[in-house]
């Protein structure tokens, strides 16, 4: 690894003139999981990491009124095992519970993932499903973007040189709503996404209709994705397999996978059918109030 | 001094053998305290880092290397290729770089300028007429047996062929198949290399290896000394499988570099480096018909392989097919192929594992074209099995089946319920290995305070070689492990051999065995006659040598040691390979049986449980014989489900060449691994032997047919990943 400064800044506005002042040189560390390994293998060099995991507005998580608060920098652990988010905010607990093991979900952050990212993030395509708002400082102010709208391309944002995410902000949760997010790997654990679904779904009182509904895709394209028809499909639908077919193949007209060694253009799309059907018929149960965690199926 | 009787205790006489001991080292290793090579670090040392070729073809057109040497920090560049060197394979290292640094030789590898002319690559190993329109196929041996031999007059390739035919015409039950199974690579953990240091005209080398007897000679040749000069040494490593075995040439390169600078060098292959130049396990595809009785069991087999072992060509050896399970009538032929990868090197129980798959899924294929059982499958084959154990193989199935229910889980294949999608099946396979113990000596040396202490040049791969020294040794002398000292891993100890092909336990307990013996036969003569008895009535127990039935007429060990005075007692005792002896064996078998779920929505195979049931003949120290089971079964597993080196074939590039892309098994992938040792009496008693390779050999062709189990059809290619899974579901396999 090459030689490079390091600064850790304790309040927001040092960080960003650090990073104004770099121009460009400097990255942000949060857990550093992506950036070290990036750094170790010559994928970045930046002349001066900024450690932003003591700058407070970048480690909230607060559920209030306005919804969810996650800081950039807020660890996978605290995330997966906070209360709120696993009562309400489900598949993002789901995403924060499988992103690596113990020792990484303690450094590892959603921020950093949604920096970092990559088409397959594990935390990106649930926090699409959850209508996620990035928080964006930089020396001209803040700014918002969705979530969906983050990612521009493998490994590139919409973060200037001088800006910084901040924090990711979720929307109340509506009642008998559900979500939740899964990943199609080759093994049981720690490995990166094939495929990766998450979904969020608000059914009627009744539980018969879905009233409300937001799917993302993750390891499909470019970036994690949006399945916006996907899920404006199931709007206004009654529960049934017919109605969870058609937001199937609405989502497998958005996306265009690669072909690697992790698998074939066809078998990613088949996969993607499969787990968009599996995690919203989770999503749904737990709508219902059914708490369950696993449908069958790998 | 009358000739020692070698022998191991009985089991009720035994007190250390046989007990379940803890590792000498597992405190050091569990808290980071052990020190590998990776972990040597000398004063004044120069980091080394590598230059690979980055293509797999290619000759190397020119080398400048002054823009290296200029690299701040940077302080040798040494050259291994020269210009019009043919590169075979990608990876092969053309220049080490030695530096203040790591970062200042990872940029002094940068600076190395190498022009390059590519050629025409080969790397599809497993498309057999491709190779051939290639040109990259040697034929690679093969045999035929039949029962009916040929007339004098008969032309016996077309008698073998007529034969065959009629045999196979007439079996009422038949079945073609293909199966195969890709190559993986070697990916110690602790990467190949070394720490050298050249002073005064002598050597000492922190070598990863798993041979340090033996690799001090390869040094001392490059740099034009005596091996006498040279040491090597190897505390721990991590992690060998049959590709440590030599000091390569990166580790005489640094040692020239250390003789060159005068400081020590540290040389540790890269991740990348390490998998595509440190062996790997060759590929092996086979397509063969096989007829069977009414029973199943097999009368005629009939196939060919192929499969590459790299640059060099090979493949599976010819000899191994098929495998376990031998037909009275057989015709095997092998053909090996040149590809553009790194050249293959011994990987735990070379051949074996790939024929098992290649071959013992085809059994459990016959069973599933004649609807019947596996295990009766196998069973009525047994009559049939290439070693004459065919008793020991029942009764290790019994043990397995009754391990793992099979009897009351077992369907026929594709007969099993589907829960949301997800189908169950279970599956078998048998192995074979020889495990002779290895030329080995023990220094021994009991002083007069008691102490105990041997040298041996063996070295511990992580599987209890210490351990297991030092059991014999306290059962020996009827002391406790805390009461000997055991040192190994330096060549500057008594010669021992490599620690490969399941040798080593054989190895070390033979010669240390016999060493204790001998000594203790020294010290009966010294204290007999104080205990008014004769040397052979005595007996070492418990801290102390009585008359044998007579505890009252006993000296406590320390009080027996200290007759000894200046004159400590020292013995060298040896064990050569191949020679006859009481105290080791070869020649074990092993069944083992795997319980799978399979998701056919999206081909994820989960391992539910598996069971090992080995033989070993006498088993020292459980606890590690068992810890070598696991680790087996785990890589078996991984071999089974995830390890494939994934090569371009437009390129040659090794595209998975690190370990976030190379997948390797979790815990959480291997679901619940039940180990037993088979441990009769009759096993008992033929001594000692390793089982390093043997359970190592069974998982894939296990879990490839609990698969097939599962589903109802054959996954051919191993790894079974869940593309492959889906296309054999879809009939695309």
């Amino acid at each position: 690894m090459h030689a490079f400064d390091y600064k850790s800044p304790e309040v927001l506005a040092e960080a960003l003139q650090q990073l104004a002042d770099s121009d460009g040189s400097a990255k942000p560390l949060a857990g550093g999981t992506d950036l070290i390994d990036q750094m170790r293998t010559g994928r970045h060099q930046p002349t001066l990491v900024i450690d932003i995991k003591k700058v407070a507005e970048l480690n909230v998580l607060e559920c209030a009124g306005d919804g969810l608060h996650v800081g950039a920098a807020t660890p996978c652990y605290r995330i997966c095992g906070d209360d709120n988010v696993q009562q309400d905010y489900t598949a993002l607990a789901d995403a924060c519970n499988i992103i690596g093991g113990v020792q990484i979900q303690s450094r590892a952050s959603v921020g950093g993932n949604l920096c970092n990212s990559g088409p397959a993030g594990d935390s990106i395509p649930a926090m699409i499903a959850l209508r996620g708002i990035c928080v964006i400082a930089g020396s001209a102010g803040t700014r918002e973007v969705p979530v969906a709208e983050f990612c521009t391309g493998p490994g590139q944002n919409v973060l200037a040189d001088n800006e910084l995410l901040v924090e990711i902000r979720f929307p109340p949760r509506p009642t008998a709503s559900g979500s939740h997010y899964r990943r199609m790997i080759p093994r049981n654990e720690m490995d990166i996404a094939v495929v990766g679904v998450g979904a969020s779904v608000t059914l009627n009182e009744a539980g018969t209709t879905i009233t409300d509904a937001c799917i993302g895709l993750g390891a499909v394209g470019p970036t994690p994705l949006l399945a916006a028809r996907a899920g404006e499909c199931l709007v206004g639908q009654t529960v049934s397999d017919a109605t969870l077919a058609n937001a199937v193949e609405a989502a497998k007209e958005i996306i265009s996978p690669i072909t690697d060694m992790r698998g074939t253009q066809e078998y990613r799309v088949h996969v993607t059918g499969v787990l968009v059907r599996r995690v919203l018929e989770t999503a749904i149960s737990r709508a219902t109030g059914d708490p369950c965690v696993v449908r069958p199926g790998h | 001094m009358a000739d020692t009787k070698y022998s191991w205790p009985t089991r009720e006489e035994a007190q250390i053998i046989g007990s379940r001991r803890n590792r000498l080292d597992g405190m050091e290793k569990s808290t980071g305290a052990a020190k590998y090579t990776y972990d040597v670090n000398l004063k004044d040392q120069l980091i080394a880092r590598a230059l690979g070729s980055p293509h797999a073809h290619c000759t190397i057109a020119s080398i400048d290397i002054k823009a290296a040497e200029q690299t701040p920090g940077v302080v040798h560049v040494e050259v291994l290729r020269k210009v019009g060197y043919e590169i075979k394979w990608q990876g092969d290292l053309i220049a080490v770089v030695a530096a203040e640094s790591e970062a200042a030789a990872a940029e002094g590898v940068t600076n190395v300028k190498i022009t390059y002319n590519e050629m025409d690559v080969f790397v599809q190993d497993a498309e057999l007429e491709l190779a051939r329109k290639a040109g990259r196929t040697a034929p690679a041996g093969g045999k035929s047996v039949t029962q009916v031999e040929p007339g004098d007059d008969d032309d016996e390739d077309e008698f073998v062929e007529a034969e065959i035919q009629r045999l196979y015409d007439a079996s009422p039950h038949k079945l073609e198949g293909y199966y195969g199974i890709d190559a993986i690579t070697h990916c110690c953990l602790e990467p190949h290399g070394s720490t050298v240091q050249w002073k005064d005209g002598k050597l000492l080398a922190y070598l990863s290896t798993q041979n340090v007897s033996g690799t001090d000679e390869a040094f001392a040749t490059d740099l034009d000394m005596t091996s006498d000069d040279v040491e090597v040494r190897c505390e721990y490593i991590g992690g060998g499988f049959g590709s440590k075995f030599a000091a390569d040439y990166w580790g005489v390169a640094a040692a020239r570099i250390s003789k060159e600078t005068g400081r020590p060098v540290k040389f540790m292959l890269s991740r990348d480096q390490e998998l595509k130049n440190a062996g790997n396990r060759p590929s092996g595809y086979l397509k063969v018909r096989i007829g069977a009785d009414n029973n199943g069991v097999v009368q005629v087999w009939d196939s060919q392989h192929w499969g590459t072992a790299g640059v060099r060509g090979g493949g599976i050896s010819q000899s191994v097919i098929p495998y376990v399970i031998q037909p009275p009538n057989y015709r095997r032929k092998a053909i090996g192929i040149k590809t553009n990868n790194g050249q293959a090197r011994a990987w735990r129980a070379p051949n074996h594992p790939q024929a098992c798959a290649m071959t013992q899924t085809a059994i459990d294929d016959l069973a599933r074209v004649m609807k019947k059982d596996a295990f009766d499958v196998f069973a009525a084959n047994l009559g049939n099995v290439a070693n004459g154990k065919g008793d020991v193989y029942l009764a290790e199935m019994k043990v397995a089946a009754e391990i793992i229910g099979w009897k009351d889980k077992y369907h026929l294949h594709g007969q099993g319920p589907s829960k949301g999608g997800v189908v169950e099946g279970m599956g078998l396979a048998l192995h074979m290995w020889g495990g002779t113990a290895n030329s080995s000596t023990c220094r021994l040396v009991i002083r007069s305070d008691g102490s105990v202490e041997s040298s041996c040049g063996t070295q511990d791969l992580g599987t209890g070689t210490r351990t297991v020294c030092a059991m014999v040794l306290a059962e020996t002398f009827g002391l406790d492990l805390d009461d000997v000292t055991v040192n190994i891993g330096s060549s500057k100890y008594p010669m021992s051999g490599a620690s490969g092909g399941s040798t080593t336990v054989g190895a070390v307990s033979e010669s240390h065995r016999r060493a204790a013996q001998d000594a203790l036969q020294i010290l009966f003569e010294k204290v007999a006659g104080q205990l008014s008895a004769k040397p052979e009535e005595l007996v070492a127990v418990n801290g102390a040598i009585h008359v044998a039935g007579d505890k009252k007429r006993m000296i406590s060990w320390k009080a027996a040691c200290s007759r000894l005075g200046v004159q400590s007692i020292e013995v060298s005792a040896s064990h050569k390979r191949g020679d006859a002896s009481p105290l080791s064996n070869s020649g074990v078998c092993g069944v083992q049986m795997a319980e799978v779920a399979v998701d056919t929505e999206t081909g994820v195979v989960k391992i539910k449980k598996f069971v090992a049931v080995q033989d070993q003949g006498l088993v020292i120290s459980p606890k590690t014989c068992e810890s070598q089971i696991y680790g087996a079964v785990i890589m078996g597993i991984a071999a089974a489900l995830y390890e494939q080196r994934i090569s371009d074939p437009a390129t040659g590039a090794f595209v998975n060449a690190e370990l976030s892309d190379y997948k390797l098994a979790r815990l959480g992938d291997v679901g619940e691994i039940i180990v037993e040792l088979y441990e009769p009496e009759s096993e008992r008693q033929r001594g000692v032997i390793g089982n390093g390779e043997p359970p190592a050999i069974s998982p894939v062709a296990a879990v490839s047919n609990a698969i097939c189990n599962a589903l109802g059809v054959r996954v051919p290619v191993a790894p079974y990943t869940p593309q492959r899974v889906l296309e054999a579901l879809q009939g695309r396999a």
